[in-house]
């Protein structure tokens, strides 16, 4: 998985807003659109599994320490 | 009986006396609402406190005014202690302050309005200066009490929205006289953090429970995150200052979240429409592609590649045959114009040059004569009219008719008053001039 900085969800949602943008306006060349297409797959692709996958996050909280420790709230008694 | 009578120092004096000496108004405990407020250049406060329904004259001399702790306003509620007395000079009652202290709530809005106001002037609460809220926030700062609904409600109502998302509590106080500076401290400290979205926040509370987030400082400190915020103080008044700070309001933790990630479902199926409209456009270009290729490939050349040659070999004759018929016509036409030129008249009748430029010159010549005759006649005329002009009024041509100047030693007479018996008179006629004597 050794890839250059991972992008952000929000990044990457940006980034398939204009392809999409890119492809449905007609004016890429049928070679650039088929890359597009199968790089905008791979991202939609990715997302999808970041959001279907996600097991609950673990939180944390901060110490006077200044360490960070998980956190799990208390549930009401 | 004038003894009955009392003067009005005395009787102000007899009140004054049964003021001073009486065990409560010496020392009294009061509550009122401070209008007409002043505060004389001297140091001294004046003032009027008042109820619903009644008033009293209030004095704060400048040795109390040092030890009061805050500047009063019109409006504020504050409890007093000082004695009542009179002032002879108005024969007014009023209460002398001892101490001053504001009363509760009713200065917790005051304040609030007066520091609401300050920021407000400040810019503080400008839209401008809002931070936009990111879409999906992967990193949230949260800044509450690490116990309690307030955290509980934040998390559960993220994972039921937005589990991808990761929280950090940075713990603080959220009431009591410490949790303003705790509050100021963990947003300076979840500044450092790279986080996408910061929370500040409690539940719901009394209105002294939260007045942390009133606080100036708070708010500054808060104004000056460079983290996008979200406030969220559950409350029953309309806004505490923060509100009015943060980059956006929620009414509560939990609407904190709802309103500072998107849900997860909403989101599934915004990829899902993306997918489906990249599958769609990259399908209709490769039919509108395909297309082409067909009537490309489908057209007359490329299924009988031999007709190009024979268009190209009829084209070929087609062009030769316009090049020769057009040669000889332009020879034609060049040769018609030649014969067009040579056959003109002044080519065939060349001396009728000369005859004609003879005739103009005679038709100039003829046109100057007539010209200077005029030009002649132009000038002369006004002359001559001069000069019929000037024979009318010679006085020469007067004497003619039998008139004479009568002058004596040169002097013109025109009267006869003029003259006297003796007086030798020149008189000049037409012809010559007689001398004469008065008889």
């Amino acid at each position: 998985m050794a890839k250059e900085k991972e992008l952000t969800f929000e990044e990457n949602l940006e980034k398939l807003e204009q392809i999409v943008k890119d492809l449905e306006s007609g004016n890429t060349p049928l070679d650039d659109a088929i890359a597009k297409f199968n790089e905008a797959m791979k991202i939609a692709k990715l997302c999808n599994d970041k959001l279907k996958k996600a097991e609950e996050s673990v939180h944390q909280i901060l110490n006077e320490d200044g360490t960070l420790e998980e956190f799990k709230a208390t549930e009401e008694a | 009986m004038q003894d009955k009578y009392i003067t009005v120092t005395q009787l102000t004096k007899y009140i004054k006396f049964r003021f001073d000496n009486d065990e409560n108004l010496g020392h009294i405990f009061l509550r009122g609402e401070i209008s007409n407020f002043k505060a004389h250049s001297r140091g001294h406060y004046y003032f009027t406190l008042k109820d619903e329904t009644s008033r009293i004259n209030a004095v704060m001399f400048s040795s109390s005014v040092s030890k009061c702790k805050f500047l009063p306003q019109d409006g504020m509620k504050v409890l007093v202690t000082g004695k009542v007395t009179v002032y002879e000079a108005t024969g007014g009652y009023q209460i002398y302050v001892n101490t001053m202290t504001e009363d509760g709530i009713g200065n917790l809005y005051i304040a609030f309005e007066q520091l609401k106001e300050k920021l407000a002037k400040e810019g503080l609460f400008d839209p401008a200066r809002k931070k936009t809220i990111p879409r999906y926030p992967e990193t949230i700062g949260i800044i509450t009490a690490p116990t309690g609904a307030a955290i509980r409600d934040i998390l559960s109502t993220l994972k039921r929205r937005w589990p991808l998302a990761r929280a950090i509590l940075f713990p603080s106080l959220v009431q009591g006289a410490s949790a303003a500076p705790d509050i100021i401290r963990q947003i300076k400290v979840a500044s450092t953090y790279p986080l996408d979205l910061l929370i500040v926040g409690r539940g719901g509370g009394s209105i002294e429970d939260m007045w942390c987030f009133n606080d100036e400082m708070v708010a500054r400190t808060l104004a000056s995150c460079p983290i996008p915020t979200i406030s969220a103080v559950g409350h029953e008044i309309d806004f505490t200052i923060a509100d009015f700070v943060a980059d956006l309001r929620a009414p509560t933790p939990t609407g904190a979240i709802e309103m500072g990630v998107p849900h997860q479902n909403d989101v599934l199926q915004l990829i899902e429409q993306i997918e489906k409209r990249l599958e769609k456009s990259i399908f209709h270009q490769l039919e509108v592609e395909n297309e082409y290729l067909h009537q490309l490939t489908d057209r007359y050349i490329l299924k009988n590649p031999l007709s190009m040659y024979e268009i190209k070999e009829q084209k070929f004759d087609h062009l030769l045959d316009r090049l020769s018929l057009g040669m000889g016509q332009l020879i034609d036409i060049r040769k018609a114009r030649l014969a067009k030129s040579i056959d003109t008249y002044l080519f065939t009748h060349p001396e009728r040059l000369y005859m004609e430029k003879e005739k103009e010159l005679a038709h100039v010549l003829k046109t100057l004569q007539q010209q200077s005759t005029l030009t002649l006649e132009h000038f002369t005329n006004p002359y001559n009219q001069v000069l019929s002009k000037l024979e009318t009024l010679n006085p020469l041509l007067t004497m003619k008719r039998g008139y004479s100047i009568t002058r004596r030693e040169g002097e013109v007479i025109t009267s006869s008053k003029q003259v006297k018996k003796d007086d030798i008179l020149d008189i000049t006629l037409a012809d010559g001039s007689i001398t004469s004597k008065v008889v």
